[in-house]
């Protein structure tokens, strides 16, 4: 697995961690699943377009990994639990 | 010899039509069979006939888990075999906590899901040589194929994609009657199957 970090710089004005910071689901890179197939559930479970969702599963492919989504702790959740249910090694955390 | 799944119109109807041999489907269908088993949690006497409690659970709800089973769940979550924590990953890297109380949520609920999946892709595959399968029986299939191939993949010691490179070249030089060959051919037989299929579900 080639991880590369990803570079996410994220800035807050306030000094507090603001009460609805988001949280994302992740994708993980893993070395059975197949493109194609990644490239179809994250169409079918998100609605993505096929352009956006081979975009995020080359990111996974050749970065490791790739946030797949974001939103509310309970969304994220849900998201990781509908992509475990494909095979697809997800997991939720806050944004930070 | 197999035929790859081919997206196929009739009508207003898109069906996934394939052809496998009988050996080739009883070998599919087995391990189907064995991922189920793997799957299914273990039986306890006193949920025997709480019907409600399981049809809940197989919505993802993941109100069923009694206080008293949790840190049963979370016990064997540390030490259970590699393929089934593959198929049960941990959903947060961060924090352990965060990821046992996931798993107390949902784990039974998403046991439940992957082995009905399961049952139904294996029964598809014990029908007839051609396959015609419909979007939800293609999904089925696609999905069950992915939960085959992750716990031979760990069974074959696929941990990076780098594991896949290496076992192939190392299969050149092993004995004719070594099984990691034999679970390797099979492995490479369903990576083609699984392709074939999404690809086709792709192509829209």
């Amino acid at each position: 697995m080639s991880i590369a970090p990803v570079q996410e710089e994220i800035t807050l004005s306030g000094d507090d961690v603001l009460p609805d910071t988001p949280w994302i689901t992740i994708v993980w890179n893993d070395p059975v699943n197949l493109m194609s197939y990644v490239t179809y559930v994250l169409q079918t479970h998100f609605g993505y377009s096929r352009a956006k969702a081979e975009k995020l599963m080359m990111d996974v492919h050749t970065k490791g990994r790739a946030v797949v989504a974001n939103g509310t702790r309970e969304a994220m959740e849900a998201d990781t639990e509908a992509l475990h249910g494909y095979g697809l090694w997800a997991t939720f955390q806050k944004d930070d | 010899m197999a035929r790859g799944f081919r997206r196929r119109r009739s009508g207003s109807h898109v069906r996934y039509a394939a052809q496998l041999d009988p050996l080739e489907r009883a070998t599919v269908a087995g391990l189907m069979d064995q991922v189920r088993e793997l799957l299914e949690p273990e039986p306890r006497s006193r949920d025997d006939g709480d019907e409600f409690s399981s049809i809940v659970a197989g919505l993802g709800m993941g109100v069923t888990v009694a206080a008293e089973d949790q840190s049963e769940l979370d016990a064997s979550a540390a030490e259970r075999d590699p393929a089934l924590a593959r198929l049960l990953p941990t959903a947060n890297r961060q924090d352990d906590e965060v990821a046992a109380e996931f798993r107390r949520l949902t784990e039974t609920g998403l046991r439940q899901r992957k082995a009905s999946t399961l049952a139904a892709a294996a029964d598809l595959m014990r029908g007839d040589d051609k396959l015609r399968l419909d979007e939800d029986q293609a999904r089925a299939v696609l999905t069950a194929l992915t939960d085959v191939r992750l716990v031979l993949g760990e069974r074959m010691g696929l941990r990076t994609d780098d594991d896949v490179h290496l076992l192939e070249a190392a299969a050149e030089d092993l004995d004719p009657d070594d099984p990691l060959g034999y679970a390797l051919s099979v492995y490479d037989f369903l990576t083609w199957l699984q392709e074939t299929l999404a690809s086709a579900m792709l192509d829209r």
